[in-house]
C-alpha cells in the first residue's frame, strides 16, 4: 500500500499521513488489459458461467439460439418455400420434404424457417418496446413519487382502460403497418400499462431501503440512483415482464392474423396454424402436419423464452454472480449470520 | 476434535425437567459441513430461569429450535433430549412420532420466537392466531378463550382490545407480550424464549423481565431466556450457561458467573460489554471474530482470540470440568483466566 | 476531542417537524408531532448523543439535522447557511447545496440494507467518489478505497474491496459503511443506532474506531442511541454530551456525568432504572417509577408539560404549562423540568392523582413509525 507523502521530517509525519488518506494517488496502475479483462469477466464471462451451471439456462439459451440462427443464416441456407413439391405429403416420409408440404406443395421446413426472421422482428420489437417504457415509467413514478407520479399514473390508467384488442384493430386499420417492428409495438400499445405498475410498486419499497437513502445522502444523482440502486434489484422482475410480453407478442400476432386485422401473409406460424385448421387438420390425419410443425415452433420458442427467463434470474442473484466471478474468492465465505 | 462432554456431572439438588445431551445439527453445505451445534449438553432444572447467552453465530437460536426438535430442513439433528413430565414416563423426544411431538410442542415445551414484528400473520386478528392454536391441538376453543383473556391481563393488555386487533395495529411492545400469551395458551412447563425483547425499548424491555417473574410464579413454569444481552439476564436468571462457538463454554449460577466467571471468553464479553458501572478504561472489545461453522479452528474454537491460548489449547479442544458449586467451564487454563483477564468493577455509579 | 465553541456546523432553531397521517381512506389526517420546537447545537468535532424510545422523534431530529429531512417548521443551517434555502436557491446562498450535501452524512443501523447488494464494496465505494472527487482516475479512486479500508482494519484490503455485501459480516458491513461516510471528508456523521445491530463484543470496538477516525478527518457526530450503556460510552469518551429526547422534545441535555448519573429530569430517571446493569442493586425496585409504561401517541400529545401523563412527581401545574429547557446551577446541563426551580409555583401545586402504575393497554397506542 503506498502513501506518496511519506512525511519528510519527524514532525510532519503524522499529519502527512493523515491528510494522505485523502491525498493517495496510487502508483500501482492497474492497466487498461487487466481492466477490460475484468469487465468482461464481470459482465459477460460470469454470466455465461451462471447460465451454463443451470440445466434451465442451457436448454433456454440452446432452444432461442436455435431460432436465432434460424432466422439469420436459415433463410440463407433453407430456399424459399415454392409450391414445387407434392400436396400435403405427410411428416418425416421423405429428406426433401422432412416436415411434410402444405395444400400447395410448399415445403413445411422452409415455410417455418421463413417466419421465422419475421416472428423475430417482431417478438423482440415488441417486447423491448413494452418493457422499456413500462420499467422508464415504473421507476420514474416510483422513485420520484409526487407529480411526476400522478401524471404518469394517470396516464397509465388511461391505457390500462382503453380495451387492447379493439385498439390494436382501429390502429392496424389506419396505420395498414407491413413491418414486423412496426407490429411487434402495435400489439403491445397498452400491454406496458399494467406492468408499469408493478414495476412501480416494486420501486417503492425499494426506495426506502437504507442504502437508496445513503446514496441521497451523498448526493448522488437521481438519475444514478435510480440506474445502479434501483434498477439493478428490479431485473429479475423486469426479465420476467420482458418473458412474458415476448410471449404475449407471439400469441396475439397469431390471433391478429387469424382475424384479418393484419395484412395477410403465408409466412407466419400462426397464419398456418389457422390455413392448417380450416383444411380440415383437426379432423383427419392428412392435414395433421400441417398445424403441429408451426404448433410446435411457437411452444419451443415460448419454452426457450421461459427457461432463459428463469434462468437469467439466477444471473442477477449477486450470490450467484460472486460464485461464479474469478475476482472473488471462490470458495468463499458466504456468512451465515 | 470435539470432545464427549458427558463427564462433568453437575449433582443438582432440583430435578431436571429437560435434559439435552450431546445434542448436535449439521447442515451439509457446498463448501463444507456446517456444525451449527457441536456437541452441546445443558440440564434445565425444574423451576428454574436459566439464560443462554451468546452473540450472533454462537448457536443460540439454533439450540432453541433443537430444544423442541424443530431445526430446519435440510439441518440434521443428533444426541438424545429428554423430557421429564411431572407425571409419567421420560420422553425421548427426538423419537416421538409427528403426533406425540406436536403434543409435546406447545403443550409441555413452548417456544416464543425472536422478532415479534413478524410472527403474526398479518392478515388475520390476533384472536385467529389463538383459536387456530386451540384447534390444531383439539383444545376447547373457549375455555382456551378464557385462558387467554387472563394471560393477557396477566401481561398487563388489555384482552378485548388485543384480542380483536390485527397485529400491525399493536405497538411492538403489545405484540411481543401477546406473543408470550400465546406460548402460554396450552398451559407447558417449558417456556423458551429466543431474544424476545430485542427489539423493544429499554422500559418495555425491562418490565417485560418484571412480567415474566411474575408468570413464572403464577404459573409454575421454567424459563430458558436466549440472548445476547448479559446485563438484561443477570437479574432475571438463577444460572447462567455462555456458548461460543457452537459449544458451551461456561455454566453456573449467575452471581458466580458475573463475579467469578472462569472462561477466558466469558470474561472477556463481561469486560467488552458496554455498561453504566464499570469505568470506561477496562471495556475492551474482543479481538478477533466468531468462526464460520465451516471452519471451526482446531482445538479449543476459541484458541485463535484468546489470551492465555496456548499449544495444547490448539491441540486439544477441552472437556467441560466441575470446579465449583454447581460451576463447569471447558478450558485448560481456567485457574489463570481471574488474573489474566481482570475484572475492575469500580465503585457502582 | 472536545468541542470548541466556535460556530456550530449544525444550528437547529424551533425546530418543528410534523407528518400527516391519514387515518383510513375518508377519516381526516391527523398530525404527528414528531419533533416540536426544539434548539440544538452541533459543534466542530463535538460528539452529541440522542437518547430516547421508539416515538420520541430522535431519528426524525437526526435526519432533519444532516438535512434528509425537510423541517415543516423553524430551520436547519449549516455553518450560517439554512439548508433548504441553499437547495432552493432561496435569496443569497452563501454555500452552495453540494457542499452541504457531501458534509453531512449517515450511518444506517442495519449494516444488512445499507449496502446495495448487487455491487461489490468496491463499486458502492467508488460512486461517491466519481461524484465528489471527479478529477481522480480509476486507479487513484482505487488506491483511496483500498487504504481507508486498511485504516478501519479490513486486511487484506483487495480482498474485501473485491467482496459482495452478502459475503461480509456484520461488523464488517458496519465498518464499510463508516468508510463510506468517511470518503467525503464530512463535516457531521449521523450514526443512526449505528452499533445496535452488532453484536454486543463489536460494539466498543466500532465506536472506538469511529472517535479514533473523528481526530483524523475532524469530524462531529450525531449518535442516535436507545441503549443508555452505549451513549455513556461514547458520550464519556469523547467528552460528547447526552441529550434525551421524549415525544419530540428535549428533556435534558448536557454532560454524561450530569446526564446519566446526576439525572435531574424524571423521564430520564426512569430510563436509567430500565438499563440493566451487571450487577443488580437491591436497594432498586422493581416496579417503574413511572405512572404508565406505555408512551402516548405522537399524534396527540399532552398538554403542558409531554411526561406529566407518566411523571411520579407530576404536579397540576405540569398539566397546564410547558417547562422550559434552562440551565441548571451545577452548570454543563440544561433541563426542562419545574423541579429544577426552586421558585417555581410548581412546589405550590398539587400532586395529580390518579392510580399508580396503570400499565398498557386502553387507549395507548405507541407505535413506533418508520420516522421516528
Amino acid at each position: 500500500m503506498s502513501h506518496d507523502s511519506g512525511g519528510t521530517t519527524a514532525e510532519t509525519t503524522e499529519v502527512a499521513q493523515d491528510e494522505s488518506l485523502f491525498e493517495t494517488r496510487s502508483v500501482e496502475k492497474m492497466t487498461r488489459g487487466e481492466y477490460y479483462r475484468e469487465l468482461f469477466d464481470t459482465w459477460i464471462a460470469a454470466p455465461l458461467r451462471i447460465l451454463r451451471s443451470d440445466y434451465r439456462g442451457i436448454f433456454g439459451f440452446a432452444l432461442i439460439g436455435i431460432f436465432i440462427l434460424m432466422g439469420t443464416i436459415g433463410v440463407w441456407i433453407v430456399p424459399s418455400p415454392e409450391a414445387t413439391g407434392p400436396i400435403l405429403q405427410p411428416a418425416f416420409k421423405s429428406m426433401e420434404h422432412p416436415l411434410g408440404t402444405d395444400s400447395v406443395g410448399k415445403d413445411m421446413v422452409s415455410l417455418i424457417v421463413h417466419s421465422t426472421p419475421a416472428m423475430l422482428k417482431m417478438v423482440s420489437a415488441g417486447a423491448i418496446f413494452a418493457t422499456s417504457l413500462a420499467t422508464i415509467i415504473g421507476v420514474s413514478a416510483g422513485y420520484l413519487g409526487g407529480t411526476v407520479d400522478r401524471a404518469m399514473m394517470t396516464i397509465v390508467d388511461v391505457a390500462m382502460t382503453i380495451p387492447g384488442l379493439p385498439l390494436i384493430i382501429v390502429l392496424a386499420a389506419v396505420i395498414d403497418p407491413t413491418s414486423p417492428y412496426l407490429i411487434g409495438i402495435l400489439v403491445t400499445i397498452n400491454a406496458w400499462a399494467g406492468s408499469s405498475r408493478t414495476i412501480r410498486s416494486q420501486v417503492l419499497t425499494l426506495r426506502n431501503q437504507s442504502y437508496v437513502e445513503a446514496s441521497r445522502a451523498m448526493g448522488l444523482s437521481t438519475f444514478t440512483i435510480m440506474s445502479k440502486d434501483v434498477l439493478p434489484n428490479m431485473m429479475p422482475y423486469i426479465m420476467m415482464g420482458f418473458v412474458g410480453t415476448a410471449r404475449r407478442v407471439i400469441f396475439a400476432s397469431a390471433g391478429l392474423y387469424f382475424i384479418g386485422v393484419l395484412p395477410f401473409s403465408t409466412l407466419n406460424w400462426g397464419v398456418m396454424m389457422n390455413l392448417a385448421r380450416s383444411n380440415g387438420a383437426l379432423y383427419s390425419p392428412i392435414a395433421a402436419h400441417w398445424l403441429w410443425a408451426p404448433m410446435m415452433a411457437i411452444v419451443l420458442m415460448s419454452l426457450g423464452l421461459i427457461l432463459l427467463a428463469q434462468s437469467f434470474d439466477r444471473v442477477f442473484n449477486p450470490r450467484l454472480r460472486a460464485k461464479h466471478q474469478k475476482s472473488s474468492d471462490a470458495d468463499d465465505s458466504e456468512v451465515l449470520s | 476434535m470435539t470432545v464427549s462432554e458427558t463427564q462433568f456431572e453437575h449433582e443438582p439438588e432440583q430435578e431436571i425437567i429437560l435434559e439435552v445431551e450431546n445434542v448436535s445439527v449439521e447442515f451439509d453445505m457446498e463448501r463444507g459441513t456446517s456444525r451449527v451445534l457441536d456437541t452441546v449438553s445443558l440440564d434445565v432444572r425444574r423451576g428454574e430461569t436459566i439464560g443462554v447467552v451468546g452473540e450472533s453465530g454462537s448457536g443460540k437460536s439454533m439450540f432453541a429450535s433443537a430444544m423442541l426438535d424443530a431445526v430446519v430442513d435440510p439441518g440434521i439433528l443428533s444426541g438424545d433430549l429428554t423430557y421429564y413430565p411431572n407425571e409419567g414416563e421420560p420422553v425421548d423426544v427426538l423419537n416421538l412420532s409427528d403426533e406425540e411431538l406436536r403434543r409435546l410442542r406447545w403443550e409441555e415445551i413452548s417456544l416464543v420466537f425472536q422478532g415479534a414484528m413478524s410472527s403474526f400473520n398479518p392478515v388475520i386478528k390476533v384472536e385467529d392466531h389463538f383459536v387456530e392454536t386451540l384447534e390444531d391441538h383439539g383444545y376447547d376453543v373457549d375455555e382456551g378463550l378464557e385462558r387467554a383473556h387472563q394471560l393477557l391481563a396477566d401481561l398487563y393488555l388489555d384482552p378485548n382490545r388485543v384480542l380483536d386487533s390485527y397485529p400491525h395495529e399493536l405497538s411492538g411492545g403489545m405484540k411481543q407480550r401477546a406473543l408470550i400469551a400465546l406460548g402460554l395458551l396450552l398451559e407447558p412447563n417449558v417456556l423458551v424464549m429466543d431474544e424476545p425483547t430485542a427489539a423493544l425499548d429499554l422500559l418495555m424491555q425491562r418490565s417485560i423481565i418484571s412480567l415474566l417473574e411474575d408468570i413464572k410464579e403464577k404459573y409454575d413454569l421454567t424459563l430458558v431466556f436466549i440472548t445476547h444481552d448479559l446485563p438484561l439476564v443477570g437479574e432475571l436468571c438463577d444460572r447462567l450457561a455462555v456458548m461460543y462457538s457452537f459449544q458451551f463454554v461456561e455454566s453456573g449460577p449467575t452471581a458466580e458467573i458475573i463475579d467469578h466467571a472462569k472462561h477466558p471468553y466469558t470474561r472477556a464479553l463481561l469486560n467488552a460489554t458496554p455498561n453504566m458501572q464499570m469505568p470506561l478504561e477496562t471495556m475492551r472489545p474482543i479481538e478477533g471474530a466468531s468462526p464460520d461453522p465451516v471452519n471451526v479452528p482446531p482445538g479449543c474454537s476459541y484458541h485463535p482470540r484468546c489470551e492465555l491460548a496456548d499449544d495444547l489449547c490448539e491441540a486439544q479442544d477441552p472437556a467441560r470440568e466441575l470446579i465449583g458449586d454447581d460451576h463447569d467451564v471447558a478450558c485448560h487454563h481456567w485457574e489463570e483466566s481471574a488474573d489474566a483477564i481482570p475484572f475492575d468493577r469500580g465503585e457502582s455509579r | 476531542m472536545s468541542r470548541s465553541n466556535g460556530e456550530p456546523v449544525i444550528s437547529i432553531e424551533d425546530l418543528e417537524v410534523h407528518f400527516e397521517k391519514k387515518d383510513g381512506f375518508l377519516g381526516k389526517s391527523q398530525t404527528v408531532y414528531a419533533v416540536d420546537g426544539l434548539d440544538l447545537d452541533i459543534y466542530e468535532n463535538d460528539v452529541l448523543v440522542l437518547v430516547g424510545e421508539s416515538g420520541c422523534g430522535k431519528t426524525t431530529l437526526g435526519k432533519t439535522a444532516i438535512g434528509l429531512q425537510e423541517p415543516t417548521g423553524g430551520s436547519v443551517k449549516y455553518r450560517g447557511q439554512d439548508i433548504w434555502d441553499a437547495k432552493e436557491g432561496n435569496g443569497d446562498v452563501d454555500i452552495p447545496y453540494d457542499e452541504i450535501r457531501r458534509s453531512l452524512q449517515i450511518i444506517h443501523q442495519d449494516p444488512g440494507s445499507a449496502l446495495n447488494p448487487n455491487r461489490t464494496v468496491m463499486a458502492n465505494l467508488s460512486e461517491p467518489l466519481k461524484k465528489w472527487e471527479p478529477d481522480l482516475d480509476l486507479n487513484d479512486r482505487r488506491e483511496r478505497i483500498i487504504s481507508l479500508l486498511e485504516r478501519v482494519g479490513m486486511t487484506p484490503p483487495q480482498d474485501y474491496a473485491s467482496r459482495y455485501a452478502h459475503q461480509l459480516s456484520g461488523g464488517e458491513k458496519q465498518r464499510v459503511v463508516l468508510v463510506r461516510a468517511l470518503l467525503m471528508n464530512p463535516d457531521l456523521i449521523l450514526a443512526d443506532e449505528a452499533v445496535s445491530a452488532l453484536d454486543v463484543s463489536l460494539r466498543i470496538e466500532m465506536m472506538d474506531l469511529m472517535l479514533e477516525l473523528q481526530d483524523l478527518i475532524d469530524t462531529s457526530y450525531l449518535f442516535i442511541s436507545h441503549d443508555l450503556s452505549n451513549a455513556r460510552y461514547i458520550s464519556e469518551k469523547a467528552d460528547g454530551r447526552v441529550g434525551i429526547m421524549y415525544l419530540g422534545e428535549l428533556v435534558e441535555v448536557g454532560s454524561p456525568e450530569r446526564v446519566l448519573f446526576d439525572t435531574k429530569h424524571p423521564y430520564s430517571k426512569v430510563l436509567r432504572w430500565a438499563t440493566p446493569d451487571l450487577k443488580s442493586d437491591p436497594d432498586v425496585s422493581s416496579v417503574p417509577p413511572v405512572r404508565r409504561i406505555d408512551i402516548p401517541d405522537a399524534v396527540n400529545p399532552p398538554s403542558g408539560c409531554r411526561f406529566h401523563t407518566r411523571c411520579p412527581e407530576a404536579r397540576e401545574v405540569c398539566a397546564q404549562e410547558p417547562p422550559r429547557l434552562l440551565e441548571t446551577d451545577d452548570g454543563d446541563r440544561r433541563v426542562a423540568c419545574f423541579r429544577a426551580e426552586p421558585d417555581h409555583e410548581y412546589w405550590d401545586s398539587d400532586p395529580i392523582e390518579d392510580e399508580s402504575l396503570e400499565v398498557g393497554g386502553a387507549g395507548d397506542d405507541d407505535q413506533a413509525t418508520a420516522d421516528d
